[in-house]
């Protein structure tokens, strides 16, 4: 029962490690509470859709630029 | 007996090290909050020793190449310069920085780094640039930018959680010391580029 204790108050303390955050506005911290547990577990679900959408938009907007980047970026490394 | 525990202890932390590159990919809160209370730095020592590998294996691929150990200590240098940038401005505010979790957490950001760099380098491989416009050239580019694009993002999610739990500073005060740290490394990334040493820096 103490080594429960004792382990329930090193889960707390740990959670707790961090003071949660207040952007100031009510409607800001509720925004950021509401995206970031998005991206606090599983987060590639969203980023993996949301990055391929963006490769297409930039593609649709800069068209060969886009390819031009991927050549430079690919001689990166 | 030394050795062995050496040894013991290492394998201890490659272990925990490979567990937690995998789960930093499925759970980055939770897990970034264990590294940050860690002082395992045998988990750092195999994130600096995989990145010393990855520069000489690059330095083949390379023209005209610096020599690895030259590459490496240039990372080192401005991955000291920007854990020292992040330690004492963020502990202006704050005197509850732990060094070992923030010299952990600040490794294991390096991890997306490392999956874009080397990845790179295996597709520069195999299928080696300039693009070409067929529709197979755009397929590939467009998958190239959005996995570019999902590393740069969970790179950024580690980054700001490694300051998060290891300075234990605010969203804001967060976002102002990136902005910060934007002021002097991209003219810094400028002059890297400049002597051919990085073309995209390592950091």
């Amino acid at each position: 029962m103490k080594t429960l204790n004792y382990r329930l108050r090193q889960k707390l303390d740990e959670v707790y490690s961090v003071q949660p955050n207040d952007l100031g506005i009510p409607v800001l911290t509720n925004m950021y509470h509401f995206v970031t547990k998005f991206f606090k577990t599983m987060p590639f679900i969203l980023i993996i859709p949301s990055s391929f959408v963006g490769a297409l938009i930039l593609y649709l907007l800069f068209g060969t630029l886009t390819i031009k980047l991927v050549s430079i970026l690919q001689y990166g490394f | 007996m030394d050795f062995k525990n050496a040894i013991a202890n290492l394998l201890a932390s490659s272990v925990f090290f490979l567990r937690n590159i995998f789960l930093l990919i499925f759970s980055p809160y939770r897990t970034m909050r264990n590294i940050s209370r860690g002082k395992d730095f045998g988990q750092a020592f195999l994130i600096f020793l995989t990145v010393f590998l990855y520069f000489k294996f690059v330095y083949f691929l390379r023209d005209d190449p610096y020599p690895a150990t030259i590459t490496f200590l240039v990372f080192i240098l401005h991955f000291l310069f920007t854990m020292a940038f992040f330690y004492f401005l963020g502990g202006v505010s704050n005197n509850k920085i732990k060094i070992p979790g923030f010299i952990l957490t600040f490794s294991y950001t390096l991890i997306p780094t490392l999956f874009w760099f080397v990845s790179n380098s295996i597709l520069y491989v195999f299928i080696p640039p300039p693009r070409s416009y067929s529709i197979l050239g755009k397929g590939f580019s467009i998958f190239y930018i959005s996995y570019s694009i999902s590393l740069l993002t969970w790179k950024l999610i580690l980054i700001y959680l490694a300051l998060r739990f290891s300075t234990k500073l605010g969203f804001y005060r967060i976002m102002y010391l990136m902005i910060l740290f934007l002021l002097w490394f991209i003219p810094y990334s400028v002059f890297l580029f400049h002597f051919k040493i990085f073309r995209i820096p390592f950091i």
